[in-house]
């Protein structure tokens, strides 16, 4: 016997739950049962992974429902890292899939409570809530930002004739821009902040959402367009602040540039490009 | 399978038993403690006795953010220790290199006292099965576990401990649980974590005898003791134990770390607690219980030395 024929044997267990191929390596096949202890391991340790990386979903959805959708993104998408930390970054596109190909109810994935309106409600923005959720962590765990533009070192650059405009700036790492529905993102702040008056709405409008870190909490509000432009322009290797402020009055001319830049300050945005 | 080379210095083995001297028990830290642990006094090292906490290594695997700011918030009172869960020294080590660069990262950071694994595997195919399997115990588990320490250490510049595992149940070996680790030890120069609640599990669901498997290990290999609570499994109870970390050390657990002591002489001992997190209290009651079985053995050599002098 090799360990490698042992271990894919031991993999295949797992993936399957048929213990059958390993009964040649057990030295009582009594005992063969047992082998679910290790199983049920790996699930749970990848199921509460889940739960931890997207709790608005589970929170919609309720514990059992998410559950049962977790078993099967894990059966699909094992993890492919020796960690569980991030797990999930396909989680948004599987429920779109699932719900795409009616698995989401051809196979009762989602069962309908007393407190829950419907099915068709349970999976209403339930991707877009996926996303934030894992935007709000990819957030939470971005790199620390090191040079970060604050308002004193503004004011220090002023004193020195630095012309603003022409400095080199950028988004830190924790700033992320997704595009959901307006009634998601509407209801995974109710979700969040426990409000239970939120109602579930799909709604065609897009919002555009940004999340960023501030003082070691995530933050998040949704953008106007010309905010959007100018933190388009500001994020990957960034560019001078009077182009990306440039970007934002071309789609909307009446963008207060000076009360954008207070509060990209004051957030903590922004931090100096060093070429 | 070619075998790769061994690049740190084993003359400087075994880092893990002079890293063991200065620590007392510890807890594994969890972050809802984090506020009760930084109030504690900090002056006066020996009021906490050494105290120390461990951390699951990959669970910082982070670029940045709180996570990472809360760990250099207890280092900068405590000492700390790595655990690795995710490292499958076992199998799959293609993986590996890019696995050890991201410990090493935190290593270099943060200064560990001990860095520690386990002698499991838990990749395959490129995917990671997130428990620790056990290896078969065969001469050719056992050079692939050889291998995958040899990749570890190589990758973080240093020796690491290897844990026991929980066995639930027998797998087809050629030799017993304390000879395959033993040899892996002297063959790569890591030392022996030995989690007293692994094996207590494993003596109850596979029949074999935890006093004789401690004797088997020579004491200089090991470098950390754990304990932590089981539970039985939910269907066929007693006759199967859980390594749940759920739960208090049990009454026989704490007796087997008695005789451990005894024989490997002080050790840091590890309360592990991963689940059912009680109140940091309470956690520091069941580490004060495993300190004062360390206090009571540093108490009973102090004693003989005392008893040998008067002796001459």
């Amino acid at each position: 016997m090799s360990t490698n024929q042992y271990i894919d044997a031991f993999t295949r267990y797992l993936r399957t739950g048929d213990p059958s191929e390993m009964e040649h390596f057990c030295e009582n096949p009594s005992h063969i049962k047992r082998l679910a202890v290790y199983r049920n391991g790996f699930y749970k340790g990848c199921v509460d992974a889940l739960i931890a990386n997207f709790p608005m979903c589970e929170k919609k959805v309720g514990s059992e429902n998410f559950r049962k959708m977790a078993r099967l993104y894990v059966d699909r998408f094992p993890p492919e890292q020796g960690t569980l930390v991030g797990y999930g970054l396909s989680f948004p596109g599987f429920v779109t899939d699932l719900i795409k190909d009616g698995e989401i109810e051809n196979k009762h994935i989602l069962e309908v409570t007393e407190n829950q309106q419907s099915a068709s409600n349970l999976y209403m923005n339930l991707v877009d809530i996926a996303h934030l959720d894992y935007a709000w962590l990819m957030s939470l765990m971005s790199a620390d930002s090191t040079e970060t533009l604050t308002i004193e070192y503004v004011t220090q650059l002023m004193e020195q004739g630095t012309e603003l405009t022409e400095l080199n700036v950028k988004v830190n790492s924790s700033v992320l821009l997704l595009s959901v529905s307006e009634g998601a993102f509407l209801e995974w702040i109710s979700l969040k902040t426990n409000n239970n008056d939120g109602v579930v709405t799909k709604s065609s409008a897009e919002d555009f959402i940004m999340l960023w870190r501030l003082q070691g909490a995530v933050q998040a509000r949704s953008l106007s367009i010309a905010e959007v432009a100018l933190m388009q322009a500001l994020q990957g290797t960034g560019r001078s602040l009077g182009e990306a402020f440039d970007a934002a009055i071309t789609v909307d001319e009446h963008f207060e540039v000076s009360d954008a830049f207070t509060a990209c300050l004051q957030n903590e945005l922004l931090e100096i490009q060093i070429n | 399978m070619e075998k790769v080379r061994l690049k740190v210095n084993k003359a400087s083995f075994p880092q893990h038993i002079v890293a063991g001297e200065q620590l007392g028990a510890g807890l594994s830290l969890k972050p809802e403690h984090l506020n009760d642990i930084l109030a504690l006094p900090v002056e006066l090292p020996s009021t906490n006795n050494n105290l120390w906490f461990e951390v699951h290594t990959e669970n910082y695997f982070v670029a940045g953010g709180p996570r990472l700011n809360y760990l250099r918030a207890v280092r900068e009172n405590f000492d700390i220790s790595f655990h690795g869960v995710g490292g499958s020294l076992g199998s799959d080590h293609k993986a590996m290199l890019a696995h050890t660069k991201r410990v090493k990262a935190l290593i270099d950071e943060f200064q560990p006292v001990l860095v520690s694994e386990h002698a499991v595997w838990s990749k395959s195919d490129g995917k990671y099965f997130a428990d620790l399997m056990p290896l078969p115990r065969t001469q050719d588990a056992l050079e692939s576990l050889i291998n995958g320490i040899d990749c570890y250490q190589t990758g973080i510049g240093q020796s690491i401990l290897v844990e026991n595992p929980s066995n639930y149940l027998d797998f087809i070996s050629d030799m017993d649980e304390p000879q395959f680790l033993v040899e892996a030890a002297k063959r790569t120069g890591c030392g022996l974590l030995i989690d007293i609640n692994n094996l207590y599990i494993s003596s109850k669901n596979t029949g074999i005898d935890a006093l004789d498997y401690l004797k088997q290990i020579p004491a200089e290999l090991v470098g950390e003791i754990h304990i932590a609570g089981h539970d039985p499994d939910p269907a066929l109870g007693q006759s199967l134990l859980i390594d749940s970390h759920a739960a208090p050390v049990a009454t026989p657990v704490w007796g087997l770390l008695e005789q451990a002591i005894e024989i490997f002489g002080q050790r840091p001992v590890l309360v592990e607690r991963d689940a059912n997190i009680p109140s940091f209290e309470e956690l520091m009651i069941e580490r004060e219980t495993a300190q004062s079985y360390l206090n009571q053995s540093e108490l009973q050599s102090r004693l003989n030395i005392s008893h040998k002098e008067v002796v001459r």
